[in-house]
């Protein structure tokens, strides 16, 4: 039996439908982290979200991608044996003892795209990238993490949920309930991430769904049919307070660490009009990277 | 009560000699020498030391001092002031950089754990003589060395500061024009608006009228926007940065935004021109399509290439190395 091959030691954590608990793999001594899906409790089979994090987690090996090692059944509850990972980016931000670099934020965001690259170009969007899911490794090494929420690129005519993607992070199309979003709603988080980890406060800390469509345009502007075609279709644009864009001076202001290219490359994520938000390709060929300071190792960077 | 009274004595705006004290007289100064690093006032160093070396004049304090050694205190922590004053004495004579051990990390190491003995020597009063001994045999026997590093190090700073004054000037200079264009962009659009208005005063076709005017507008192409690109340009090879940060990096891996692993070869080529789609040409149409973001080559990309991934695989090749 593969229960003898992994070890639960101590239990790190608890959530909706999963407990997670800290291991080891007997047969090669390597620490894991083993997450207990709850399935007895719920008479209608097995939690959504389990199978989409197995079912997307199995297709993807990459670098900056959490590996999903084993999967075994013990006493009718579902365990799935994944790479541990100590930390992760919202404990780096909050943690107010850690200093960080623009070249670490740099560095950071390099591993937290390839990986976000690597899912899109397998037709799979994420749809739930916040600090919380980026977990990193003993390393440095950034993983994305958490694929509850992860789908397939819909085919032509499928209609998807807008409700996806925690709050802060959810793009602007995704407030207004489109229904055939595309892999842009995963860069909008990224670009939301990078300017809190610029701040070090979240961005756009709305207090419910109405007022995350408030803070979102105050702080970026209230988009407009000049530039997002037909924006005005969706019901909820209605009776929206027009704010106007920010100027370049006024980014200046609010990001003041950030050089030129590193505004042009946050414009860029964030940009209203999904259609011409930046592509993973486009945010990975950008300008920002290839500037100096160049992205720090990310064994060099200090985290705990 | 006592507290009060002691707190009033331990004033360190007071002068322990004279009791002159900032209160009553704000422009009093004070200077430390640092054989002791006593506080003395302006006036008491010039009145006890004018004529020449004489005890430090605090009790129990048998240091002889010379006026000319005073100097104003920059640290309020007397123990800080002092291993700066230590620290200055001993660099201006140990002032090697990691380039004059021909690259050998552990060599300047050692060097800079020396540097740190003598300082902490002299700081905690441990071997004095013998350590101050040590710095000048040092400096004796490596006069001329010592000299050409204290030039070179006076080069690197003026080099450092022209470095950021060009920067500083560049970025005013990009500033400036920046905000020239935006003017400038805004002058042009009004200018587009009043135009269109005239000249549909006296037209008929309204999109000819406003296509012709945008275009005026997009000829403009402002002399600011060009000088402004010019910069940039000047800041991409800008000198200062290419001598510094030229030198270390040689030996790193080139930069490579997705890690060499990025697969540029697709298998098909699509042309849109020869395939239309009715079914999909229809929803593009569509405005929810439209508004959620939909991209046609998004779904065309993902299909043709979930439709040619076999191609490149080879399952005998894939089976023996697995």
């Amino acid at each position: 039996m593969s229960q003898v091959e992994y070890t639960k030691e101590r239990k790190v954590g608890e959530g909706t439908y999963a407990v997670v608990y800290l291991g080891t793999k007997q047969s090669s001594g390597r620490k894991i982290a083993v997450k207990e899906i709850k399935t007895s409790e719920f008479k209608d089979g097995l939690d959504m979200s389990a199978i989409r994090e197995v079912k997307y987690l199995q297709e993807i090996q990459h670098e900056n991608v959490i590996e999903l090692i084993d999967i075994f059944l013990a006493y009718d509850n579902l365990n799935l044996v994944l790479e541990f990972l100590p930390s992760d980016l919202e404990k780096v931000i909050k943690d107010r003892s850690i200093l960080f670099t623009p070249a670490d934020i740099k560095s950071w965001m390099l591993m937290t795209l390839r990986g976000v690259h690597h899912c899109h170009r397998n037709f799979i969007l994420h749809r739930d990238l916040k600090p919380n899911n980026l977990l990193l490794s003993p390393e440095g090494i950034i993983k994305v993490a958490d694929f509850g929420l992860a789908r397939t690129f819909p085919s032509a005519q499928e209609i998807l949920t807008s409700n996806v993607v925690t709050r802060w992070y959810r793009a602007p199309e995704l407030l207004f309930g489109a229904k055939h979003y595309t892999s842009a709603v995963d860069i909008w988080s990224a670009g939301v991430i990078f300017a809190e980890l610029m701040l070090r406060i979240p961005y756009l800390p709305g207090q419910n769904d109405v007022d995350q469509i408030e803070v979102t345009f105050r702080a970026l502007g209230t988009p407009t049919d000049a530039d997002w075609p037909d924006v005005s279709f969706f019901s909820a644009y209605n009776k929206l307070q027009i704010y106007p864009p920010p100027s370049r001076e006024e980014l200046r202001r609010r990001f003041i660490a950030a050089s030129e290219n590193a505004l042009s490359f946050l414009c860029g994520m964030l940009t209203m009009n999904p259609q011409k938000r930046w592509n993973a390709v486009e945010c990975l060929e950008s300008d920002y990277f290839k500037e100096a300071p160049a992205p720090s190792d990310p064994f060099s960077i200090k985290i705990s | 009560m006592k507290s009060l009274v002691d707190d009033y004595y331990d004033n360190k705006d007071m002068c322990p000699i004279c009791k002159t004290d900032r209160y009553l007289s704000p422009d009093v100064k004070f200077l430390v020498n640092p054989e002791c690093y006593h506080k003395i006032c302006e006036s008491c160093v010039d009145r006890i030391f004018s004529l020449g070396p004489a005890q430090c004049p605090y009790k129990n304090c048998d240091k002889i001092l010379r006026k000319n050694k005073f100097k104003t205190q920059i640290f309020d922590d007397v123990g800080v002031e002092k291993e700066v004053d230590i620290r200055k004495r001993v660099f201006a004579v140990f002032n090697k950089k990691l380039e004059d051990f021909e690259g050998s990390l552990e060599e300047y190491n050692k060097y800079l754990e020396e540097i740190e003995e003598i300082v902490y020597n002299l700081d905690n009063g441990i071997d004095v003589a013998q350590t101050e001994e040590k710095l000048r045999t040092y400096e004796e026997l490596n006069r001329q060395l010592i000299m050409t590093n204290m030039e070179r190090n006076k080069q690197d700073l003026e080099s450092f500061e022209q470095r950021q004054q060009f920067e500083k000037e560049m970025r005013m200079k990009k500033r400036i024009l920046v905000r020239q264009i935006e003017e400038e962009e805004r002058m042009n659009k009004e200018w587009a608006k009043k135009e269109i208005v005239n000249r549909l005063s006296s037209a008929d076709d309204v999109d000819d009228v406003i296509e012709g005017v945008k275009n005026t507008v997009k000829l403009k192409k402002s002399s600011a926007r060009r000088k402004l690109e010019e910069l940039n340009r000047v800041m991409m090879n800008n000198p200062y940065l290419a001598a510094n940060s030229g030198g270390p990096r040689k030996d790193a891996v080139p930069f490579t935004p997705f890690n060499g692993d990025r697969d540029v070869s697709k298998r098909y080529n699509l042309d849109e021109s020869l395939y239309s789609d009715p079914f999909i040409k229809d929803l593009q149409e569509r405005k929810d399509f439209i508004a959620s973001g939909f991209r046609v080559d998004y779904v065309y990309s993902r299909m043709l290439t979930e439709a040619f991934m076999g191609l490149g695989c080879v399952i005998g090749e894939e089976l023996q190395t697995s």
